[in-house]
């Protein structure tokens, strides 16, 4: 039933191999090329001519575009149409609805953030589809990252299927005295609002019960962590992570000497 | 010395007035199996927490007196140091589980990679705490998706791999089956004889009497009785204070006032006890 | 109301096979408690009671419904679930509010509702604790509200999942209680449960499960007297059973009133 509690698929991939660190850099890579302005059509050049093939390369593509068109594209869907009517600048109106003029300005605004933050997310859930989360979190802190924030990042990455996961126990909890929360519209809409209180406070309890679980594990021990999986990083990895800082500081250069 | 000890403890939780541990003076030896029983609310499992450190380092609220585990002090000490000698089993079985994990394998590993352990030897020991508490079979399963007995038994096996040297169990067979509630019960058993010393709450009186070292009952925050299984188990404070007693005890002591057990057999708690109990009743007269 | 399953068949995701070929009856006002190894499918299979789970083969009939053609909503009207972990099933921010959640919903008026509520309050012996956030109680407690939120369905079918677990002698008596009471009310009671000397005390019937399947199916004394089998379901029989035994007592004995009869009369023939 509900035993997904992270994004990440178990498969072997070229991508699944890398170390989790490598693929981090160039997520963050992707992202601050998408955000840094230095052309409109960057992040959808980013968008389907990397992450598309890497979601293949990862083995991952049917779940990839199964969260894409589930989760992003809701989203982004609603960002978009937001900034098209909300807007405040631009003259060259396209058409109007009551006092809300969409413009060709507010359109390409619209589309530029929407694209942007198409690619931030969906890099990152190609990292997450490909990495398991205590790779990640081993990995970070034998780099030094401290235990604590390490869990605290990689928990933040799992926060979507775990909200999921809960809020799937709360509906068969609801249902099974009585709620009727499938069928029509107006019964789904109705379910939300009974959804919401124990979600967030069961995810506040779930913390807590998480700290002290984790602390009679000795997670905070004051020794040196060992990893039961063995996470790879080859000579190439460290040569690729410079590279992509390279492209970063260049990116940035480029972007301050443009201006 | 002894390895645990506790001296006049009271606890007061933050949140109430009450305390829930009165004036609890307590010494377990190195190596000794002690089962605490008692009735709901008696403050079994604050003492669980107490002994491993929770209370006051997690649950902060009020704690006097003084406890100590192997010579340290554990006011003195901080929570993180402390886990490394006392390993603790909650009570709730389906909350234990560290959130990172996507097998039981890895679960259980969980607490060795925090630890240190070495790889090979990490594999090692896991497989070794699996086949033990007999869940081998479901090393690749995913740790979410188990029933509840098997919950209980994956979160009993994530702290015993870390071979704590004291090692306490806050009820950690109510959701097993009763051959596996024995086995379990015989393994912590083996552990104690191999020097760990080991502090259980428990419900399962038959059991309870067949492998502890010695018992004491809680009621209301203190401990009213404290002595042999045998002495402790049979003792009428226990149906006094709500505290269940085994089957064979109850249908001893209804055929004494029948004049069917003999005044002077003591009450059995086991079923050995049990049958030579009733089969000397038989001859007797 | 009458549940009948037919070779029910269910795997989880993974290929994890839990329930392979139940068939099974239980008619309306029946005490049955179902017994069995952990992993067995006692609670796979009370999950098909109420639709949460659909059989991936094989079809449950509740009265006159096919569960695949009712919603678990409509399904509650009938059946009434306790769930093994008390946790997933409390969502309120009080007790009273979680116990009216139930008859609200299946649209009981309000004082319909609050004579469901005050009921079960008083079987489960909730009383101080009704304006009390559920998630401060004990595990022990919580138990108990996630019955008393059922009880207040007022479903003719009751199912328990593990209602004794960590209680202590008192409490499981006033479980007992409220299975007799709810017996007495008609209801079709199904308890599932590892304490097999409560189960003998207290129920009719036992099912005994083994690795997705009914290895035992019976009156009590029927079931509590298969050692061999019991032992493959990994339950041992009731303590008093296993003692009438070693003693040679020619019948089975199921609770203290038939151990001490037979005990009785196995002394008078000496
Ligand atoms: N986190 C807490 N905050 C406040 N009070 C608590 C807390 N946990 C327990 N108590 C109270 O402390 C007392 C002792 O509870 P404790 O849980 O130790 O009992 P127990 O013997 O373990 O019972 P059970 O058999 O139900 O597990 C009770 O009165 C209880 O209400
Ligand atoms: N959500 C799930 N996803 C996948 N497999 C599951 C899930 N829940 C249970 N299982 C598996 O199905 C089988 C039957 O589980 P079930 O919970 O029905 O057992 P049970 O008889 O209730 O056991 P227990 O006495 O331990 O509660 C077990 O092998 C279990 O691991
Ligand atoms: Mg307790
Ligand atoms: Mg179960």
């Amino acid at each position: 039933m509900h035993q997904k509690l992270s994004f990440y698929v178990d498969r072997d991939s070229f991508l699944h191999h890398l170390n989790p660190l490598t693929k981090l850099t160039l997520v963050l890579t992707l992202v601050i090329l998408s955000f840094l302005g230095l052309s409109y059509w960057l992040p959808t050049i980013i968008f389907l001519f990397i992450i598309i093939p890497l979601s293949f390369l990862g083995k991952v593509a049917q779940e990839f575009f199964n969260a894409t068109v589930k989760l992003l594209l809701p989203v982004v869907g609603f960002l978009f149409v937001m900034q098209a009517f909300f807007h405040p600048d631009g003259t060259q109106v396209i058409f109007s609805i009551w006092i809300f003029d969409v413009t060709v300005e507010s359109l390409s605004f619209a589309y530029l953030t929407a694209s942007r933050i198409l690619t931030m997310v969906a890099s990152f859930l190609i990292l997450l589809l490909t990495t398991h989360p205590s790779d990640l979190m081993s990995d970070l802190t034998r780099r030094g990252v401290s235990g604590n924030l390490s869990y605290v990042i990689t928990s933040t990455l799992q926060i979507i299927p775990q909200m999921q996961v809960k809020a799937g126990t709360i509906i068969d909890a609801q249902q099974s005295r009585g709620l009727e929360t499938t069928g029509n519209v107006f019964n789904r809409v109705k379910a939300v609002v009974p959804l919401v209180g124990p979600l967030v406070f069961g995810s506040l309890v779930e913390v807590e019960e998480r700290a002290i679980a984790i602390e009679a594990r000795a997670f905070t021990a004051p020794l040196k962590k060992t990893s039961l999986r063995e996470i790879p990083d080859r000579a190439a990895e460290r040569a690729a992570r410079w590279i992509f800082i390279g492209v970063i500081i260049i990116a940035i250069g480029l972007r301050i000497w443009l201006l | 010395m002894a390895l645990v000890e506790l001296s006049s403890v009271t606890y007061t939780y933050p949140t109430t007035d009450k305390p829930a541990l009165k004036d609890i003076n307590l010494k377990v030896e190195q190596g000794e199996f002690l089962a605490i029983v008692g009735s709901n609310e008696a403050g079994k499992s604050t003492l669980c927490y107490t002994i491993s450190g929770f209370i006051p380092h997690f649950f902060h609220g009020d704690l006097v007196g003084e406890v100590q585990v192997a010579g340290l002090n554990l006011e003195e000490s901080k929570l993180n140091e402390w886990v490394l000698n006392v390993g603790l089993v909650f009570q709730n079985p389906f909350n234990q589980i560290s959130g990172s994990k996507f097998t039981v394998f890895e679960e259980i590993a969980f607490g060795l990679e925090n630890l240190g352990v070495k790889r090979s030897e990490m594999i090692e020991r896991v497989e070794r705490a699996m086949e033990l508490t007999g869940i081998s079979d479901l090393a690749d399963r995913s740790p979410y998706s188990l029933s509840g007995g098997q919950q209980q038994k994956v979160a009993l096996t994530s702290i015993l791999v870390m071979e704590p040297q004291v090692f306490v169990l806050d009820e950690p067979t109510s959701q097993l089956d009763p051959i596996g509630a024995r086995e379990v019960f015989e393994v912590i058993k083996e552990m104690s004889r191999a020097g760990i010393t080991v502090i259980m709450a428990e419900h399962k009186i038959e059991w309870v009497a067949e492998f502890a070292d010695r018992v004491i009952a809680m009621h209301d925050g203190q401990i009213i009785i404290e002595g042999s299984p045998q002495e402790v188990l049979t003792s009428p404070l226990l149906p006094e204070h709500g505290i269940g007693t085994s089957r064979y005890t109850q249908a001893a002591k209804q055929a004494r006032t029948e004049g069917l057990f003999s005044e002077t057999t003591p009450l059995p708690v086991t079923l050995d006890q049990a049958v030579a109990g009733f089969s000397g009743g038989n001859h007797e007269d | 109301m009458k549940i009948e399953i037919n070779n029910l068949h269910f795997t989880y995701p993974g290929e994890i096979i839990a329930l392979s070929g139940i068939n099974l009856s239980i008619e309306s006002g029946e005490k049955v408690a179902i017994v069995g190894q952990n992993g067995s499918g006692k609670t796979t299979l009370v999950k098909h009671f109420n639709g949460l789970l659909l059989p991936t083969n094989g079809t449950i009939r509740i009265g006159d419904w096919d569960t695949k053609d009712h919603s678990v909503a409509e399904l509650a009207s009938r059946v009434g679930y306790v769930f093994q972990n008390p946790d997933e099933q409390l969502f309120n921010s009080d007790v009273k509010s979680e116990l009216g959640f139930g008859p609200r919903n299946l649209g009981y008026d309000d004082d319909r509702t609050e004579e469901l509520v005050e009921d079960a309050i008083e079987l489960t012996g909730l009383d101080n604790y009704r304006d009390t956030n559920p998630y401060d109680l004990s595990p022990t407690w919580r138990k108990m509200v996630a019955l008393g939120s059922i009880i207040a369905l007022d479903s003719p079918i009751v199912v328990f999942d593990e209602p004794t677990t960590g209680q202590d002698a008192q409490s499981v008596e006033v479980i007992a209680r409220i299975a007799d009471e709810l017996h007495s009310r008609g209801k079709t009671l199904i308890t599932i449960s590892h304490d097999i000397d409560f189960c003998a005390e207290n129920f009719e019937r036992i099912i005994a499960m083994s690795e997705g399947e009914i290895l035992l199916d019976g009156s009590v004394l029927e079931v509590i007297a298969q050692e061999e089998s019991l032992a493959t379901t990994f339950v041992d029989p009731p303590q008093l059973t296993r003692l009438g035994k070693e003693l040679g007592f020619d019948q089975t004995v199921n609770d203290q009133a038939s151990f001490l009869g037979a005990y009785r009369l196995s002394h008078e023939q000496n």
